[in-house]
């Protein structure tokens, strides 16, 4: 894990004026219109919003995935829209974890291989208490000489969890984790990231369309045409339901 | 619908024509290679006949050759009306110098100038009169006979010597060494029993050939000739030359089709790079084919669909590959004579070209049947199904398992069986020919087991050949798993890399054994660049002296050699011996012993001939009793060496004991060396010796390097194009591992996306990838190296000549390497390209 906590600031990561735009001229799409926001330590945030918000490409832009066209995606003070690749590379090995809506395993290595995948690329050893702790957690002890073909959706699901964890990153990011999972599953890997954020001081950021996911979070932000669009601090279902309900009427 | 299925498909094709093309590669370069094999026997063969000087092109008729013209004949053809000219093709060989040393002259008569001519004077002039020769350039160096020199020549061993002035350097298109030219007159004068050869006859402008072969034929009939000699008989030129022509192209179509045969071999490696890319190519298309299957499409339409596809892909490969043949093989000629070799341009062969296409798509298309079968059986549910995580098919069906195990057993019992009759010392009535036929089946079964079973091996082997690279760690591991994780695709491309591999590897340790046993025969027999030896008289201390003194030979070693020796009393049988010194000639080193050392050397110890030591029933440590008139010497074997000792005596004695048997003082021989290397130092050393021995008289000289230099050349060359022939298959295999490379990148582009999402580097992942291809070196060259050492060590023991059976370690160790290096680099084009794919785009390939 990174030991060197950038001093003060309040955000573990945050944009700033952040804007991207796919192609050019008549066809071009502005995903992001000028967004400001930040993302508190130890907190977690959920992202709503419609189809085509841009939910998606904010946290693109913030997990050093992909290049913004102006403003900045800043990681604990770090500007990552002027990093080179290679740098980005180091940054997302060390200093976030991903759990995509599809899994994405790798289907050649066991469950335990996955999990450490990131570490192992790091060429650092996994903190065993750590490993034992999330193992147990996600209920994963029996499953992980296993590979993925032989492990159920959830499961799956609960070993890409691991895998974002198990290098404490500054941020998880997690795009419709439950969005391919049973209710169950969902709410099993939902309770997970809520106790990553609780018991561990884990930052997570999680995109969903689901309001009884969103209502895991500390906090909702509202996205719509690529701007914020509104912020729910500590809703319950009822609140995000109704929020999303205006949203939709003012479109 | 299967209009339907068909144009999804076809749409599909030419939405992305490249991808067709990366289909077809093998089968591409497949056909070019056949194609241009085609084009260069034409490029050989007429490169051949236009540098061929056999008949002039001018002569109209050629008399005799069946039975010989005289020169009365000659005079009576130049009489006749419309002969313009009629050259005595006379030949004959004289010897040069002493009966005891001299050298061999091939003497041709020949015009000098006009159309008939086929030397061109460079120096001097043409002879004219009958005591005046030309030679080549290489002669005069070689015989000793520049420009202007008198040649004593003998036309046999009782006629007194006739003096021949060199007046002309003369150019031929072969010149071999040992030529001279000379006017008709000369010829004639130095065959007395009537000259050899034939009449070239040139008619004159505007005379009737129909007319004037009558009238030639005519006045042969009417000569006088001595009973029973026939009428010699006239052929036309034209008919002559073809003849010619025919023969000299015949090695070549000889040499063709030994090449054609592994031409084929390489031709069935691509029909498997294409089925196993067939295969990658409709598993990434599953989820489109079984979508088509549940809104209805039948099984039979899908299957017709993908093998038309094959047939459009083995179509356009076989036109691009003959194309670029086509090309090459018209610029090849055109490059290499800028910078002065000169060959002739192939045709344009149609009929070649149609059926290396036609042929490219039978290829193809035998090649997706299976592939365009099994991809039609997919479950219309495969559609509903995630891509990402269903497994890659790991076992073989029972059906296969027990075929491969079948085959596995009959290669080892085959193999087992052959190597049971091997032949031994003695191959008196051993038949090499069903033994290596033998072999050659139980290496195709051994081939099919391995295509089969392969699947189930590539898991054991990767764990074994990965081991290193599972240290080197996580990209090294990833590389392994990525490899092990389609067990099916792997053991395909890599078993056509074995099989290019399986073909070296043979073709290494029988050059390698067959060099050996060249070497040790070489030393046997031509232990040195030269030998001097004398009639009976032995040759005298100051002779040896004189030749250790001159600076352009060196390891001059003499030696005696003594013949009527007795062995153990036997008064049956006369042995030889001779006394040379094993440690003065460097070409010895190469001797292998059967039994015993050569370094226990000294008074009392010989070393015998494999071939007496079994007749004798002796072998090393035991002992002889040597005699010869009345002296006797008591020896012990120190070594037997296979075969014959050096010089091919029956044993090799120490100097002390030649003298106890009462050999005089005096040497039998000289062997010596050039000091300088290259013809010009051999020519010096020869001219050397050549003084010497005219000085002394009565000693004869003799070139083994030249003998020596003649088999080498032909191994090297041997070699070479067995290489090449072979390496054919290699080039297939090689290709095969880039596709496959490539299209698994393309299908596991949401792989690549999630390791650079996590943080992979794009160096990283490059590795990764090149990695993995290398691994389908690896495992091919090792199935390859196990399959094609122990059969290439049956197969040269199995072809009884006593060859050794040598294993080239360094070579079979940089083929391995060579083929890593390949395949890893036939991975990089597509590892670049899967590593510029940004994460995001390649996630979204996922679902
Ligand atoms: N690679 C791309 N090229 C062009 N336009 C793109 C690209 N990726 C996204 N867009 C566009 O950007 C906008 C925002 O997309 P984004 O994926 O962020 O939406 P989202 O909020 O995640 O939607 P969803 O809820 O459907 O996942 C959309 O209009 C989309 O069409
Ligand atoms: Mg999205």
């Amino acid at each position: 894990m990174s030991t060197q906590q950038p001093a003060g600031p309040l955000y573990a990561t945050a944009a700033v004026d952040l804007v991207k735009v796919y192609g050019t001229g008549a066809t071009a799409v502005r995903a992001l219109d000028g967004v400001t926001v930040g993302f508190t330590r130890a907190e977690f945030t959920a992202i709503m919003g419609p189809s085509g918000s841009g939910k998606s490409t904010l946290m693109h832009c913030l997990a050093g995935l992909d290049t913004a066209t102006s403003g900045q995606a800043l990681l604990g003070g770090t500007d990552l829209t002027r990093l080179a690749d290679r740098v980005l590379t180091k940054v997302r090995r060390e200093r976030i974890g991903f759990v995509f809506q599809a899994f994405n395993l790798l289907p050649q290595l066991t469950a335990a291989q996955n999990i450490t995948l990131p570490l192992d690329l790091a060429g650092r050893r996994p903190d065993p208490e750590l490993l034992d702790y999330l193992v147990t957690a996600l209920g994963l002890a029996d499953r992980l000489a296993h590979r993925p073909s032989e492990l159920s959706g959830g499961q799956q699901q609960r070993v890409a969890l691991a895998r974002a964890l198990v290098s404490r990153p500054e941020v998880v990011f997690a795009d419709e984790p439950t969005g391919n999972l049973d209710s169950a599953s969902g709410a099993q890997v939902l309770a997970l990231l809520r106790d990553a954020v609780r018991d561990l001081g884990q930052t997570v950021v999680m995109v969903t369309h689901d309001a009884t996911a969103a209502a895991y979070a500390d906090r909702v932000l509202l996205l719509a045409d690529g701007r914020v669009s509104g912020e729910l601090d500590r809703p319950g279902y009822d609140a995000i339901t109704h929020a999303l309900s205006g949203q939709a009427a003012a479109r | 619908m299967s209009r339907t299925v068909l144009r999804t498909q076809l749409a599909a094709v030419a939405r992305r024509p490249a991808r067709l093309l990366l289909t077809g590669l093998a089968v591409l370069v497949a056909s070019f290679v056949v194609f241009a094999t085609v084009l260069a026997q034409q490029i050989t063969e007429r490169t051949v006949l236009d540098g061929l000087s056999g008949t002039p092109e001018q002569a109209a008729f050629v008399v005799g050759g069946d039975a010989m013209p005289t020169a009365q004949d000659l005079a009576a053809i130049r009489a006749v009306p419309g002969v313009a000219e009629a050259v005595g093709r006379f030949e004959t060989s004289v010897l040069v110098g002493s009966a005891a040393h001299g050298a061999f002259l091939q003497v041709t008569a020949d015009p000098g100038s006009g159309p008939l001519a086929l030397v061109r004077t460079v120096a001097g002039r043409f002879p004219q009169t009958a005591n005046e020769i030309a030679v080549t350039a290489r002669t005069a160096e070689r015989v000793g006979l520049p420009l202007g020199s008198v040649a004593n020549v003998r036309t046999g061993s009782e006629t007194p010597p006739v003096a021949l002035t060199v007046t002309g350097i003369v150019e031929t298109s072969r010149d071999s060494g040992a030529q001279a030219y000379a006017s008709e007159a000369a010829v004639a004068a130095l065959t007395p029993d009537g000259a050899g050869g034939r009449i070239e006859v040139r008619l004159s402008d505007g005379a009737s050939a129909d007319e004037t072969r009558q009238r030639i034929q005519t006045v042969l009939g009417a000569a006088t000739r001595p009973q029973d000699t026939a009428v010699p008989g006239i052929r036309p030129g034209a008919e002559v030359r073809a003849e010619e022509a025919a023969r000299a192209v015949e090695q070549i179509a000889n040499l063709f089709a030994l090449v054609a045969m592994f031409v084929a071999i390489a031709v069935i490696a691509a029909g498997l790079v294409a089925a196993s890319t067939f295969r990658i190519v409709f598993a990434q298309r599953t989820r489109q084919l079984a979508l088509l299957r549940a809104v209805g499409a039948g099984r039979g339409g899908i299957s017709l669909a993908l093998a038309a596809e094959g047939a459009l892909t083995g179509l356009v490969a076989g036109v691009v590959g003959v194309l670029a043949a086509l090309a090459f093989g018209h610029g090849l000629p055109a490059v290499l004579g800028w910078f002065g070799v000169a060959l002739s341009g192939p045709g344009l062969p149609v009929g070649a070209a149609l059926a290396v296409v036609f042929g490219a798509v039978a290829v193809t298309v035998a090649a997706v049947l299976a592939p365009a079968l099994s991809a039609a059986r997919v479950a219309p549910l495969a559609a509903l199904r995630a891509a990402q995580t269903s497994p890659a098919q790991r076992g073989i069906g029972v059906f296969r398992l027990v075929c491969g195990l079948l085959l596995a057993v009959g290669a080892v019992v085959s193999a087992l069986l052959i190597g049971s009759r091997l032949p031994g010392q003695d191959t008196e009535d051993y038949a090499p020919l069903p033994m290596l036929l033998g072999l050659v089946a139980s290496g195709m079964l051994a081939f099919v087991a391995l295509m089969l079973l392969g699947p189930l091996l590539v898991r054991p082997l990767l764990a074994v050949a990965g081991w290193p690279l599972h240290r080197l760690g996580p990209v090294g591991r990833l590389a392994v798993g990525g490899i092990g994780g389609a067990p099916r695709r792997a053991a395909a491309v890599s078993t056509v890399v074995a099989l290019g591999v399986t073909l070296i590897a043979g073709v290494l340790v029988g050059s390698a054994s067959v060099q050996a046993l060249a070497d040790r025969e070489m030393a046997l027999s031509a232990p040195a660049d030269f030998e001097v030896t004398s009639g009976d008289e032995p040759i005298p201390a100051a002779v040896v002296t004189q030749v250790r003194d001159r600076s352009e030979l060196a390891h001059v070693t003499p030696y005696r050699r003594l013949g009527e020796l007795r062995i153990d009393g036997d008064p049956e049988n006369a042995y030889d011996a001779n006394d040379l010194d094993l440690t003065a000639l460097p070409v010895l080193g190469v001797l292998d012993v059967e039994a015993g050392t050569l370094a226990d050397t000294g008074a009392g110890r010989v070393v015998l001939s494999g071939y007496f030591a079994e007749v004798l029933g002796k072998t090393a440590g035991d002992r002889l009793t040597l005699s010869r008139q009345g002296h006797t010497v008591e020896v012990r074997i120190a070594a037997v060496l296979p075969g014959w000792v050096p010089l091919n005596s029956a044993l090799l004695a120490d100097p002390a004991d030649l003298d106890r048997l009462g050999a005089p003082a005096g040497y039998s021989g000289i062997l010596a060396d050039a000091a300088a290397s290259g013809e010009d130092g051999r020519t010096a050393g020869q001219r050397a010796l050549r003084g010497i021995a005219e000085s002394t008289g009565g000693l004869r000289l003799s070139v083994l390097a030249d003998e020596r230099d003649q088999y080498q050349d032909v191994l090297d060359s041997l070699l070479g194009i067995a290489l090449g022939v072979v390496g054919l298959t290699v080039l297939i295999a090689v290709v095969g591992v880039g596709t496959t490379t490539a299209l698994s990148v393309v299908e596991r582009a949401a792989e690549s996306g999630v390791l650079r999402a996590i943080g992979l580097s794009r160096a990283r992942l490059r590795l990764m990838l090149t990695t993995e291809s290398g691994l389908y070196g690896v495992l091919g060259a090792t199935l390859g190296l196990l399959l094609g050492v122990p059969y290439a060590w049956l197969a040269v023991r199995a072809l009884g000549v006593g060859a050794p059976v040598e294993l080239p370690v360094l070579s079979l160790l940089g083929l391995f390497a060579a083929l890593v290096a390949l395949t890893a680099l036939a991975g990089v084009l597509p590892a670049r390209r899967a590593s510029r794919i940004s994460p995001i785009a390649a996630l979204g390939t996922g679902d």
